[in-house]
């Protein structure tokens, strides 16, 4: 049987490729701001305040295009849990890019000659690659309607938790030095910044998961409240 | 659709005056025929219309711009005057005893209400199609096709190749390739629709009417008629009436919004389905009142 409504169908993938590719934004925004902070970088860091409008523009774009095909093809089973889908997952682009603007923001605060610990800046590099390949992933697993790749990601969501848990105990400890102690601070701040990255990225997970079976079920992670280091 | 009373017609698609009239030359028709393959539809452009059935005022101070090369769809309650605005457009309201039309309605630039205006020019080149297929019942699948070619007198024409061309632009060429000797009746229903719309696209009109084409058609050959409109709007300026809200969403650029003989609004179709600006609109397209 020949593919009816044609144009439809093809605004349905047409909006899904740019919400992925909202996606790819993030990979983007990600990568600067961990540089910027690895380099201490603050024009980096300043590109990647500049540069979340376009992740905004996007969100906006997605959103637009979400409800006129609401509006107006009344979409049904599989393609509306996608569209549901997809307003969810261009919302976690948006926070994510927010979240590599505060990294972006606390650059400057720093400050140029910061004292720096070494673990902790490992640690924070760790993170962000781990943030980086969980946002590639869940990119992936959507467009592949994967639920086996989406589910991984719980599993390696843990692992930015563990590191985010191990930067605060170790600024904790970090000694008396006031600016070593400032910039431990900061680092905290980082840590979280990915942390919530991470979490944007099981939530696209449960999206996935979502769409290709039509349960929603909260697959992300069964850390202690007490254990995790997750301000409200 | 034909106009019963047609009489021989040729028009040259230049865009001077001489094609409302009636003279028709060999040169003129090779020249459409040449043309034809990249026509491009024509805007229409609707000013302060009036249409009465006898006293009754049915359309009031109707003025719209259905923009070439797009569908726009009249939406609205029944009797707010969207049949009535259509069949002005190519002068079938006229047809209906005590009715007639006062304002302009433009293709091009020119006034089909103009004194001189040839009626039948003015339907040739605005074609139509109804709610209910109508094929002639006595012709065959080919003969449905080539009646609006050789009631419009169209000489010097390969009338199997536009025949069959009209076939395959709609969609319908596999399906009866093999049967184009049978009657049109034979076809089932979303089949003569889009017969009838071959009959239509066949003497290569510029503005296609379409006043509920599938409201006797059953959801699967109702999406083959949306589908089509969406390619023929390459071609044709698309008017569509319809009394199926979901419809206007799929298929319209813009939909046009109409309620006891007035436009209440017209704009873009997600505009209007998603934030229109009148009160009434929202309350119909809502569903709070119709």
């Amino acid at each position: 049987m020949q593919e009816v409504r044609h144009s439809y169908r093809e605004a349905l993938r047409d909006l899904e490729k740019q919400a992925l590719g909202g996606l790819d934004l993030v990979t983007q925004a990600l990568d600067r701001a961990l540089e910027s902070v690895s380099y201490q970088d603050v024009e980096l860091a300043g590109m990647v305040v500049a540069d979340d409008d376009r992740i905004d523009g996007r969100y906006l774009e997605v959103h637009q295009g979400v409800l006129s095909l609401l509006a107006r093809q009344a979409p049904v089973a599989s393609d509306l849990r996608i569209l549901a889908a997809l307003l969810h997952i261009i919302r976690c682009v948006e926070r994510m890019g927010d979240q590599c603007v505060n990294i972006a923001k606390l650059v400057p605060l720093s400050g140029y000659e910061s004292p720096k610990d070494k673990d902790i800046l490992d640690s924070i590099e760790r993170m962000g690659r781990h943030a980086r390949s969980q946002v590639t992933q869940a990119r992936d697993a959507f467009s592949s309607r994967n639920v086996e790749l989406a589910q991984d990601l719980v599993r390696q969501d843990a692992e930015i938790n563990r590191l985010n848990r191990a930067i605060f105990k170790r600024a904790v400890e970090i000694g008396d030095d006031v600016d070593t102690r400032e910039w431990a601070m900061f680092m905290i701040l980082v840590a979280r910044a990915l942390e919530r990255v991470g979490d944007n990225t099981v939530d696209i997970a449960e999206q996935v998961v979502f769409v290709v079976t039509g349960l929603f079920r909260e697959v992300s992670d069964s850390t202690p409240a007490a254990d995790a280091v997750r301000p409200a | 659709m034909i106009p019963p009373e047609t009489t021989s017609k040729e028009t040259t698609t230049d865009m001077s005056t001489e094609r409302w009239q009636s003279d028709r030359t060999e040169a003129a028709a090779e020249a459409k025929e040449s043309s034809a393959q990249d026509a491009k539809g024509h805007g229409v452009n609707i000013e302060a219309l009036n249409a009465y059935y006898g006293d009754q005022l049915a359309v009031k101070n109707f003025s719209i711009a259905f923009p070439a090369n797009e569908v726009t769809a009249l939406i609205g309650p029944s009797g707010s005057g969207k049949s009535t605005v259509v069949r002005c457009i190519n002068r079938m309201h006229e047809e209906i005893p005590g009715a007639r039309a006062e304002g302009s309605v433009a293709l091009d630039g020119m006034n089909v209400y103009e004194d001189g205006v040839d009626v039948t020019s003015v339907r040739r080149l605005i074609g139509m199609v109804f709610q209910k297929p109508n094929p002639f019942p006595t012709m065959s699948v080919f003969d449905n096709v080539a009646a609006g070619l050789r009631l419009t007198g169209a000489r010097g024409i390969n009338l199997r190749e536009r025949v069959h061309r009209a076939l395959r632009a709609v969609g319908l060429w596999d399906e009866v390739k093999n049967r184009l000797d049978k009657p049109g009746t034979g076809l089932s229903g979303g089949q003569q629709q889009r017969l009838c719309i071959a009959r239509t696209v066949a003497v290569e009109p510029e503005v296609i009417l379409m006043d509920e084409p599938c409201s006797a058609l059953d959801p699967v050959a109702t999406l083959k008629i949306e589908e089509l409109i969406d390619e023929l709007k390459d071609r044709y300026t698309i008017v569509i009436v319809t009394h199926n809200m979901q419809q206007a969403g799929r298929v319209a650029d813009s939909t046009a919004f109409m309620l006891e003989g007035e436009l209440i609004e017209h704009g873009p179709t997600t505009k209007i389905f998603t934030n229109p600006n009148d009160e009434r609109t929202e309350r119909y397209v809502t569903g709070k009142f119709g």
